[in-house]
């Protein structure tokens, strides 16, 4: 595979807008298109499976209310992973293997890094869903699987949104590095801007990037709108979510200390004022 | 502007094209480690400068942010909004725009750096502050405490733990951040990862990579013995149930209300 590299020169007198605005720069196999194209087609990989991976095992780990401690530690250890240094270190393997520069080394270090926030959202979600409703649930005779799917999931839906949109938004704005990896995706901009010296190019690129993660940002709180279920939309916030949803939720994990603390291990969130929750676009990540 | 030239010449270096791993190009030579050990050491000095320096002007930056927010409540939402949005910037355009305007320097560095830090320890902070009961803040009134020293000896202990998470998570997330900074010529231990990816030559890039996550987690690990050392009260507190939802606002305790949830948030405000 290897990198492609194709550098896209720009003359440095060329104005940020007038870079933006120019049909030709959208087209063509250094296009923003295509270049855009890459990063949300590598996003998108790197999203699903963080989804498949962490969600399941969260849900049914937490009904259960097992594995508390080991969760801890595996989302501490997965926070601790610098996703430039992962990748970079995977570089050298995957060219070993066979695989080129891309995309395996970035779309690993980019899985770790999203797995962790959203598992742990998850399982929160399903962990703070009132006691009350479940022993109501168990009490009416629904089976335990149905105290999962249809009680506790529709009421953690919200969390569990919030979680993923997060770890969405967090994937989109890490994903640029990639083009100092040996890739390319829309980071390249800056990079080229960089090597040519030419800042209009760098800001020009920057700006791509930054539109690509707010509307990440968007597109996951309208997909999580449409997802909630009826009757969850119509409780409202204040009764699903006794937490308020915030993107901060994932910012205030308490750990390993769960214990030290004197608490039931692990999992700790802090709860936010509602106004916090509206405004937070998304949360970056540890690159 | 001439180390913004500097760096830049840097990055001119087209990347190898697929260039394997090799006898002569092994992933780690360990000789490199002692040929080229100052500057191993030199680029890991200066990964933890630049972590602990941003960490530092963050944690000032953020008490005073909490503080306003704590005192005046309408303030909270938009101190909240706006570090949010500071925390969502991608990190390669935030550093990549900054250079046009400080050059390739600590400075262009340290901002985005500081920026990434202040939505991780403001909340933090806050929920700390938050999570003291107001039965606590009565009694340290009704004793005759001023309100300095109310917050000084009475709350601030109990929103250590918060505190010190905070400062665990904006670490860590620092030192990850820092090798991205590498692209402007100015990170660490990334410098280490770049260089070795651009010359092809894996050994640098092994011991830059393997360098950064090991920080992190001796980091990590530090703040949570650092945790623990400066809150041995918190050992002995009783365990509280996750279901108790009533007491559980008056629970002094971080650990034991572990959804966080029962917490009205007006209790602590």
């Amino acid at each position: 595979m290897g990198a492609t590299l194709a550098q896209q020169a720009v003359p440095r007198d060329t104005g940020v807008f007038e870079f933006l605005l120019d049909p030709d720069r959208w087209t063509g196999s250094t296009g923003i298109l295509a270049s855009g194209a890459d990063s949300v087609l590598l996003c998108a990989a790197v999203i699903v499976t963080s989804i498949v991976l962490a969600v399941p095992a969260a849900t049914v780990l937490a009904h259960g209310r097992r594995l508390e401690l080991t969760s801890a530690w595996v989302v501490n250890i997965g926070r601790a992973m610098p996703t430039f240094g992962v990748a970079g270190l995977l570089v050298p393997f995957s060219l070993r293997a066979g695989y080129g520069f891309e995309p395996w080394p970035i779309f690993i270090a980019l899985t770790l890094l999203t797995v962790p926030p959203m598992y742990l959202s998850t399982y929160t979600a399903i962990r703070q869903v009132p006691a009350g409703a479940v022993d109501a649930a168990r009490a009416v005779g629904y089976t335990e699987r149905d105290v999962l799917l249809r009680v506790e999931l529709p009421l953690a839906l919200r969390v569990i949104g919030t979680g993923v949109r997060v770890a969405a938004v967090q994937v989109v704005a890490t994903e640029p590095i990639r083009a100092f990896l040996g890739g390319d995706g829309l980071g390249r901009y800056v990079r080229d801007g960089l090597g040519q010296n030419n800042s209009n190019l760098v800001i020009a690129g920057a700006i791509l990037i930054g539109l690509l993660a707010a509307s990440t940002g968007l597109l996951f709180a309208g997909l999580e709108w449409l997802l909630m279920p009826a009757g969850v939309r119509r409780l409202g916030g204040a009764r699903t979510g006794r937490v308020q949803s915030s993107d901060a939720t994932i910012l205030t994990t308490d750990d390993g200390d769960g214990e030290a603390a004197g608490g039931p291990p692990g999992l700790h969130v802090a709860s936010e004022p509602a106004e916090a929750g509206a405004s937070s676009g998304g949360v970056r990540g540890s690159p | 502007m001439s180390a913004l030239v500097h760096a830049v010449d840097a990055l001119r270096v087209p990347l190898p094209l697929a260039q394997g791993v090799t006898e002569n190009n092994p992933i780690i030579r360990w000789s490199y480690l002692t040929e080229q050990s100052d500057r191993i050491i030199q680029a890991l000095v200066q990964h933890v400068q630049l972590t602990v320096g941003a960490v530092s002007i963050g944690l000032a930056l953020s008490m005073v942010l909490a503080g306003i927010g704590l005192r005046y409540r309408w303030t909270m939402g938009p101190i909240t909004g706006t570090t949010a949005v500071l925390y969502t910037i991608p990190s390669v355009a935030f550093f990549g725009v900054l250079v046009p305007y400080t050059g390739s320097s600590a400075t262009t560095a340290l901002i985005p750096l500081v920026c990434f830090t202040l939505l991780i320890l403001v909340t933090n902070i806050v929920d700390g502050f938050r999570a003291v009961p107001r039965p606590v803040k009565e009694a340290a009134e009704g004793m005759g405490l001023s309100p300095t020293s109310r917050v000084l000896t009475v709350e601030l202990p109990i929103a250590t733990p918060y505190i010190i998470n905070g400062l665990r998570i904006a670490t860590v997330t620092t030192v990850g951040l820092v090798t991205v900074a590498a692209i402007i010529g100015y990170g660490g231990l990334g410098r280490l990862i770049l260089d070795g990816l651009r010359r092809g030559f894996w050994t640098p890039l092994t011991i830059g990579a393997a360098l950064s996550i090991l920080l992190a987690i001796v980091l990590d690990l530090a703040f949570f013995l650092l945790g623990r050392a400066l809150t041995p009260w918190s050992r002995s507190v009783r365990t509280g149930r996750s279901g108790d939802h009533g007491e559980a606002g008056d629970d002094a305790d971080a650990g034991s209300d572990p959804a966080g949830a029962a917490r009205p948030v007006t209790a602590g405000a």
